[in-house]
C-alpha cells in the first residue's frame, strides 16, 4: 500500500480536509498542511461527536489544525 | 415524552484495530463501505494521533455489525470487545496544545531536526504558534533556538523537588 506522499491540506477556518487550493465549504484559501488528528463525519445530525465539535455537514475533518 | 425521541446516548464508540499508519485510509474506506451498506449505521469515524493502529467509530449498532463491516474493510482488523460510551473518548476531540506542561526553566531533549538528543533549557514558550525557544545545555555560547512543541520531550521539570 502506497504511503500517501502529499499531505492534504486543512482548511484554518473549518477544519475540512481540502483537496484543491481553496475550501468547498467556506471558499477560503487559508490552508494549512500541518494538522493532526482525523474525523470522518457520515451522518451529522446522528453523530455526538458531530454535535460536539459543531460539524452540520457530512465530510473529511482535521481535529487540530495549526 | 414521545416514544419517537431519539436517543443520542444510545450511539455506542468502538475501537477497530487497523494496520499500523493506515488509519486514515481505514477511516475513509469505513466511510466508502457505509455508504455502500446503508444495513450499517456508522455516524462518525474518528483518528486521534495519539492513539495509533486504531480508528474509533461511533454506530448505534451492536458488535456484531461493526464485525461485519470489518470484514470489508482492508486494513482493518478487528474490533475490540466492549463498546465505550462517548464520555471516554471526547476528550480526543479537543487536543490540548503539545506546548502544555511545558514552561520556562522546563530541561527538555530535542527529538527532532539538527539537535536530536541534544538537552536544552527552555527560554521561552509561545502558545499560540506552539513553538518553544530553547538553548542547548552543553552549549558554551547561549544560542537560542526555536523549535516545535512537538519535537522536544519533557526530561525534568524545573519546579520539581527530586
Amino acid at each position: 500500500m502506497a504511503v500517501r506522499k502529499k499531505q492534504a491540506k486543512v482548511c484554518r477556518i473549518c477544519h475540512r480536509v481540502v483537496e484543491g487550493d481553496a475550501c468547498v465549504m467556506c471558499g477560503s484559501s487559508n490552508l494549512s498542511e500541518d494538522w493532526a488528528g482525523y474525523l470522518v463525519i457520515i451522518d451529522p445530525r446522528h453523530s455526538d461527536i458531530a454535535k460536539k465539535v459543531g460539524i452540520d455537514t457530512p465530510g473529511r475533518y482535521a481535529l487540530k489544525v495549526r | 415524552m414521545t416514544m419517537t425521541d431519539t436517543n443520542e446516548s444510545e450511539n455506542k464508540v468502538y475501537a477497530i484495530k487497523t494496520t499500523a499508519k493506515q488509519e486514515r485510509t481505514v477511516a475513509d474506506n469505513i466511510e466508502k463501505a457505509v455508504r455502500e451498506h446503508s444495513e450499517i449505521r456508522v455516524y462518525a469515524v474518528m483518528v486521534p494521533d495519539e492513539l495509533r493502529g486504531y480508528v474509533l467509530v461511533e454506530s448505534p449498532d451492536e458488535i456484531a455489525r461493526i464485525e461485519q463491516l470489518v470484514e470489508m474493510v482492508p486494513h482493518a482488523r478487528v474490533v475490540l470487545h466492549g463498546d465505550t460510551s462517548f464520555g471516554e473518548v471526547q476528550h480526543f476531540l479537543s487536543p490540548k496544545p503539545v506546548v502544555s506542561g511545558i514552561e520556562e526553566g522546563t530541561i527538555v531533549e530535542l527529538i527532532a531536526g539538527p539537535f536530536k538528543g541534544e538537552k536544552a533549557v527552555v527560554k521561552r514558550v509561545d502558545t499560540g504558534k506552539e513553538e518553544i525557544t530553547v538553548e542547548l545545555y552543553e552549549s558554551m555560547v547561549p544560542i537560542p533556538i526555536t523549535v516545535r512543541g512537538d519535537n522536544v520531550r519533557v526530561i525534568d521539570r524545573r519546579d520539581d523537588e527530586h
